[in-house]
């Protein structure tokens, strides 16, 4: 029973014996160092001797305490729950996946049915219908099965850091989803276009009419893609996408910045927000010097004025 | 068998004819373009009298001077004030000085990130005071002539609000003084642009996102047909050369200063401040009713920046009883660089300043005997003799003259009556 066990747990039972020969290294390396820090073949002067028995101590102390951690991290009951979060893992990834594909399959969907849309929903000067349901899919999954994974609480030492890594893998991905409907509204006009100017053709070609100089169709077409365009830039829907892609972009931007400016904070290189400090206040300097100028100037000549 | 409707062998015979053209043209386009070409802009020789931080002012003077007050030309800070000289033969700089006119004008330089923070006051009532200051010193003169491009008319308006006494006549070209008007995209869209938030996140508005916020103002034109175009046009020098010039023109896009941009878009877009005369510049009204001096108003029918809608109604709200607009049809750019305006822009400008210069004390004092009326009388015909002049010069656009119009004047006195 016993060794049934233990051949079941196989994975705890090599965890242990990499505890224990961790933990006898360890032990070892205090050992050959007596005089740490003059040790390593490094003489010392007596002056330091003292400081060396110190040094010693500490070491093997510090060895001592390194032991026990590894001693209690060897023990089985310690393993087995290591390894059961180490079992939770895989299970986190698979839910991850899940979600993933999940949405990714609900987005097939989306662009399945817009695909099998193509042709027939374009109306002449009228962008009423444009089909903006796909990006709010996107962002909609994004919202709903990735952003909680940037969201999720940062501990520690580095959980600022990590916070901002996050903020700004999130607002990236904000913006990428805004820039893409931006784009997409773009090449709107041009689908429109080339709907009109089938029609166009065809009626041409019905009544025998035609150009007989290339250049004709091509400004009848930059004509109507114009038109288009004129229609389309003028439209709410057009004014709102643009709007919330600036705004995307210029969040994405101050994310970035925040990110940047603490990797620079460890360079000799002043970061912008330093600079824009010292700027305002050398910006309000120059203005008091300014005006204080303009009126010593208008009471020299007022002087003069009554002399 | 039935006849096809469409000849396609004229078609295709088309096609090798063009075929042979666009072999042709990419032979000739090569050696044009590989060839020396003259693309530069601003070489009308000038000399730097004046620099304040980034901004400096550039001096033309002309062969032989014929105007007694000097003119100061304030450009926008988006773009550059190259545009006003951007060749030898299309050179609104050129043509003034070939009208005797002695010119100034502010080049804003490139704002940095240092800049940021400078506010529309800064550029008017610090900037531009300093250099009209200077100039005035310079000519030992008590006013000067000012005349201002898009955004640097609405500086140009809230100066001369600020300080009348220092101007003595006011020219506005392309200048947007009334925003609440949807004719124009740039105003849809400014409605609507957070601008607080791009100051924040930007500091200066970027120069190539707000080129790239002019190129989505007509794609079809500006992404595709223009380029279009000059393939068309590459084996032609001169055609290649222009072409070029307006590049390096359209490109050359200093940053705007972030709090001059924010207020420009919050007061003037967002709020409409300037025509109701509630502007304030570091506490300082900007009334429209202290511009008592001449103003000139030219703007173009067809411009899709600034309508005429947004220009227009400055001429009904100012104080001054001399006042014109002149309509052209052109553009926003065309304006400056066409060479039909080219004809026409100058001379009319020149021709209306000569006009409102004091005539010689002699003259004056004869026609003071002879006609032998009232000083109101005198000073009100004096301020339509100018107008019913320029009425009658010959222009391509409309025009409509303050001082000329009996509707317009009644207008006026109606408001005034009103008023007390």
């Amino acid at each position: 029973m016993e060794q049934e066990k233990t051949g079941e747990n196989y994975a705890e039972a090599f965890f242990a014996d990499w505890m224990k020969s961790a933990m006898n290294f360890w032990g070892e390396m205090a050992k050959t160092q007596p005089d740490f820090p003059g040790g390593f073949g490094m003489d010392f002067t007596p002056r330091s001797t003292k400081s060396a028995e110190q040094a010693r101590k500490m070491w093997e102390t510090g060895g001592k305490i390194f032991q026990s951690l590894f001693s209690t991290a060897s023990r089985p009951d310690s393993v087995e729950e290591a390894l059961k979060g180490i079992d939770a893992v895989p299970d986190l990834i698979m839910t991850m996946a899940r979600q993933s594909w999940d949405g990714y399959y609900e987005l097939q969907k989306q662009w399945m049915d817009r695909a099998a849309k193509f042709n027939y929903q374009t109306k002449a000067y009228n962008f009423e219908d444009i089909d903006q349901e796909t990006f709010k899919a996107v962002r909609d999954l994004y919202e709903r099965e990735f952003q909680k994974f940037l969201k999720v609480p940062s501990l520690g030492l580095t959980r600022f850091y990590q916070d901002k890594f996050n903020n700004t893998i999130d607002k990236y991905n904000i913006f990428v989803t805004a820039i893409s409907e931006f784009i997409y509204m773009f090449y709107v006009p041009i689908e429109k276009t080339g709907v009109v100017m089938q029609e166009k053709l065809e009626e041409m070609a019905e009544q025998g009419q035609f150009f007989d100089d290339f250049k004709d169709y091509y400004n009848m077409w930059i004509k109507i893609l114009e038109g288009h365009y004129m229609t389309l830039l003028q439209s709410p829907e057009y004014t709102d996408v643009m709007d919330k892609t600036i705004q995307a972009l210029v969040h994405y931007r101050e994310a970035k910045e925040e990110l940047v400016s603490d990797i620079l904070r460890n360079l000799p290189v002043p970061t912008n927000r330093e600079m824009d400090e010292l700027y305002k206040d050398l910006y309000v300097l120059k203005k008091k010097v300014r005006d204080l100028s303009k009126k010593v100037e208008g009471n020299g000549n007022l002087a003069a004025e009554t002399k | 068998m039935n006849q096809p409707k469409i000849a396609v062998d004229l078609i295709l015979k088309r096609m090798a004819e063009s075929s042979e053209q666009v072999k042709s043209r990419a032979r000739k386009a090569s050696e044009v373009l590989l060839g020396p070409l003259e693309t530069d802009l601003a070489t009308t020789p000038h000399e730097i009298v004046y620099q304040e931080d980034r901004m400096r002012l550039k001096h033309y003077k002309p062969e032989k001077v014929k105007h007694k007050y000097p003119l100061l030309l304030v450009y926008a800070l988006i773009n550059r004030e190259t545009m006003l000289d951007l060749q030898p033969e299309r050179s609104v700089i050129t043509n003034f000085m070939k009208e005797g006119i002695e010119v100034y004008m502010i080049d804003w330089g490139y704002p940095t990130r240092k800049d940021q923070f400078l506010t529309i006051d800064d550029h008017v009532n610090g900037y531009m005071d300093n250099v009209v200051d200077f100039i005035r010193k310079r000519h030992n003169l008590p006013q000067i002539n000012l005349m201002g491009i898009c955004m640097g008319g609405a500086f140009s308006v809230m100066y001369s609000s600020l300080h009348p006494e220092k101007i003595k006549n006011l020219v506005t070209t392309v200048t947007p003084t009334n925003f609440d008007t949807d004719k124009g995209l740039l105003h849809i869209w400014m409605k609507q642009t957070n601008a607080d938030l791009l100051e924040e996140g930007y500091g200066n508005m970027p120069g190539d996102l707000m080129n790239l916020g002019f190129l989505l103002l007509n794609p079809a034109r500006l992404i595709i047909d223009k380029y279009i175009g000059f393939f068309e046009n590459m084996d032609n020098r001169t055609f290649v050369e222009n072409f070029v010039r307006m590049e390096k023109w359209i490109f050359d896009s200093p940053d705007v200063p972030g709090a001059t941009f924010r207020q420009f878009v919050v007061d003037c877009y967002q709020k409409n401040l300037l025509i109701q005369n509630k502007l304030e510049l570091d506490g300082k009204r900007v009334d429209l009713k202290n511009i008592t001096m001449p103003l000139l108003n030219i703007y173009g029918k067809f411009d899709h920046l600034v309508p005429p809608e947004a220009c227009e109604r400055l001429t009904r709200e100012v104080g001054s009883k001399d006042t014109e607009d002149q309509c052209l049809n052109t553009g926003h750019i065309g304006i400056y660089v066409s060479s039909k305006c080219q004809e026409l822009f100058a001379p009319k400008i020149a021709g209306w300043l000569k006009e409102r210069e004091p005539e010689p004390k002699k003259k004056k004092t004869a026609a003071k005997s002879t006609t032998g009326k009232t000083a109101a009388a005198r000073k009100t015909a004096k301020a339509e003799e100018p107008a019913k002049k320029s009425a009658s010069a010959k222009s391509s656009g409309s025009k409509k003259t303050k001082a000329a119009s009996g509707t317009s004047r009644a207008k006026k006195t109606q408001k005034t009556g009103t008023g007390s």
